[in-house]
């Protein structure tokens, strides 16, 4: 029963805590990112159109589709963050608007998209791409450990790139320096350019980013959740994320606690249901945990939270 | 093609709306590219999309329908539309994001419903009391978040996401477990006497959808109108959304303010709750968070945060919403590309600021050269 808490909560919160990073990233360098939500929506669609051109290439069973799905998903996503990028700093729009429309154009785009590719190559009028289930994979021996064991037991490929990617991520942020212009220009960008940053570079880069990793997140949830993509991608689980970085205080491992949190707070909930024999119904109810917890905690932990400094500004090199 | 500009677009009157339109405009044009791309006709689906909400004739009726009858159907549709963007327009007044629109339009939906919506109560009281609880649900879950904002530093917007996703929820558990319609799984359809749209109603051998609360929409938007230009509250809103600090200087309880704003903004997202759930739809799906919240935001900026501009804009978004249906059983295109229209027209309008900077720095450079001339 523990055993199914953990793997079911890390198969959760792993995918969260990717697009957690990729907020971080945006709002760490300035930018406010509530387009989480399409970014990652966008991303699992590249990656599940791709996949399912190069099903029909290779032979049944074989794993190229999978990893094929997630490169696809991250240049998607990338390049779909150009849009926010264009509209935060090009043509200097409300950052929070911004994220808004971008979201409702993603969920509109992609449906769209997918019934007419669908018509056009497959001739189905199908709201869906279907992938392949995601193999899952236990490592023997050492997974016997009680309890602990369950953290490496019929663990989903992406959950691995996703830890390394993760490290990756906050490599760059704290080590490189460029994370350290990055959290510049998110505190005091006419500082930063004064030491001669360029600080609409390093946004769009941040915000660039942020559309690929949240795009690893949203196509392990296609993977994870239901086998394909379809609209229903776009569960909010993108909002979440910017719930639980903003409960992580806008660093990264705080972050990785509250997805942690998240994620267990929802695979106990169901797990405690089916134990308890409760009529599927109460599934609904037991949804509400991690929001609940979430919210309860934030009464008590918000008092010292800070935002960067500059977030959500338009940055305007003219105004000193 | 600058002096065109700046004459588009420049001087003071009414340039906001200007803008607006102009966004519209070039929306539209973006859309039409698309279904060009696509092989469709553009003007005949932006016909369908008139026909379909009642504004242009359509080919044939259906039995007892016309023109008139589909844009009464257009008014009830745009009646929560108006509430839910005045709702938003009113929060970002006040420097609030009010992204919590569905849940509080949910919880009053469902309040109502249980409350009202199932009983017998005659027609004269319980219509005022739908209306009267709505209002209530709203601002209680507004002043909610309004609440844990100054009181804990909660950031508005993730405890009005928190919030839209219990309210979901729990809703949809006592929808599942309690007033399911076995057929449709949807809520049940509550009582003619608490539905806030008239259904069915014959008149001149037609039969009408009225939408009772669609007055009320706009009644409110003027009050909303007047209370933020001529009211010290309205004043002290404004000035809390345009600089925190400064307010607080002037001696504005800044607190209370942004307690007030969001149980006012919470007040209008019920009252689109209980015309959407209990009137317009008359019956509550069950594990949807309503889209319209969301796009409500976007509705109110293209109305420029201001009421009666939220009108105008809630009236054009409908239109789109509403005439894709004809216009996609017309073509025989995805009805997802009037979702894609209405967001593309949203983006230019979240780009209104850029182009106010724009057509300004033309002005300048046009005067300048005029007087180099000299």
């Amino acid at each position: 029963m523990i055993d199914t808490i953990i793997i079911e909560g890390l198969a959760f919160a792993l995918p969260m805590f990717i697009m957690a990073i990729g907020g971080i990233f945006s709002e760490k360098s300035g930018i406010t990112n509530l387009a989480i939500e399409g970014l990652q929506g966008f991303g699992a669609f590249a990656g599940a159109f791709a996949a399912v051109i190069t099903m029909g290439m290779v032979s049944a069973g074989s794993q190229i589709p999978y990893y094929v799905s997630f490169i696809a998903a991250v240049l998607g996503g990338m390049l779909y963050a150009l849009l926010h990028v264009m509209l935060c700093i090009r043509f200097k729009a409300n950052q929070v608007i911004s994220g808004v429309v971008v979201n409702m154009l993603a969920m509109a785009l992609t449906s769209f998209l997918t019934k007419r590719i669908n018509e056009a190559l497959f001739g189905a009028k199908s709201d869906k791409f279907i992938l392949d289930t995601s193999m899952r994979f236990t490592v023997p021996g050492i997974s016997k450990i009680p309890v602990l064991g369950a953290v490496i037991k019929s663990v989903y490929p992406f959950e691995i790139i996703i830890l390394v990617v993760a490290f990756i991520a906050w490599f760059v942020m704290y080590k490189t320096p460029y994370g350290m212009h990055l959290r510049a220009c998110g505190d005091n960008p006419q500082a930063a350019d004064a030491a001669g940053i360029d600080v609409y570079k390093v946004r769009t880069w941040a915000v660039i980013f942020s559309g690929g990793l949240s795009a690893i997140g949203g196509m392990s949830y296609a993977y994870s959740i239901s086998a394909n993509f379809s609209p229903s991608i776009y569960l909010g689980f993108g909002y979440l994320a910017i719930a639980a970085l903003i409960f992580g205080n806008w660093s990264i491992l705080p972050t990785f606690g509250a997805c942690l949190l998240f994620g267990f707070a929802r695979s106990g909930g169901q797990v405690l249901i089916q134990h308890l024999g409760m009529p599927s119904t109460y599934n609904d109810l037991v949804r509400t945990l991690p929001y609940v917890v979430t919210l309860l905690l934030l009464v008590f932990f918000s008092k010292n939270n800070r935002s960067p400094r500059a977030l959500g500004e338009i940055y305007d090199k003219g105004k000193r | 093609m600058k002096r065109f500009l700046v004459k588009l677009l420049g001087g003071k009157e009414y340039q906001m709306l200007r803008i607006s339109i102009f966004s519209i405009v070039l929306g539209l044009l973006a859309g039409a590219v698309i279904l060009l791309l696509i092989g469709e006709n553009p003007l005949a689906a932006y016909m369908n999309l008139l026909q379909g909400s009642g504004l242009l004739p359509k080919r044939s009726y259906a039995g007892k329908q016309n023109m008139f009858t589909d844009f009464v159907q257009l008014l009830d549709a745009m009646t929560p539309m108006v509430f839910a963007s005045l709702s938003v327009a009113v929060a970002l007044k006040g420097g609030l994001f009010n992204i919590g629109v569905s849940g509080m339009m949910m919880a009053s939906g469902f309040v109502a419903s249980v409350l009202v919506g199932y009983s017998s109560l005659a027609a004269p009281i319980a219509k005022p009391l739908v209306l009267l609880i709505g209002i209530v649900t709203g601002a209680f879950v507004g002043s909610l978040i309004g609440w844990l904002k100054y009181k804990f530093n909660i950031n508005e917007v993730v405890s009005a996401i928190m919030i839209n996703y219990i309210l979901m929820y729990v809703i949809t558990f006592f929808i599942n477990s309690y007033y399911v319609d076995a057929v449709s799984r949807q809520s049940k359809l509550i009582g003619e006497s608490a539905r806030l749209t008239l259904v069915d109603v014959r008149a001149m051998g037609l039969k009408f959808n009225i939408p009772l609360a669609f007055v009320l929409a706009i009644i409110a938007a003027f009050v909303i109108r007047f209370l933020m230009d001529r009211t010290t509250l309205g004043y002290e809103i404004k000035a809390v959304g345009l600089s925190r600090s400064a307010a607080s200087y002037a001696g504005i309880n800044i607190g209370r303010n942004i307690l007030t704003t969001m149980m006012l903004s919470g007040a209008l997202a019920g009252l689109a709750g209980v015309t959407y759930f209990c009137g317009y739809m008359g019956t509550i799906q069950p594990g949807v968070i309503p889209s319209m919240g969301f796009n409500a935001i976007a509705v109110a900026l293209l109305g420029n945060s201001n009421p009666v501009g939220c009108i105008f804009a809630s009236f054009l978004i409908t239109i789109i919403t509403r005439g894709s249906i004809y216009m996609s059983s017309q073509q025989g295109v995805e009805i997802e590309l009037a979702d894609v229209i209405t967001a593309i027209i949203l983006i230019f309008a979240a780009c209104s600021e850029f182009f106010r900077m724009y057509v300004s720095r033309l002005e300048q450079e046009i005067l300048a050269n005029s007087q180099s001339v000299e």
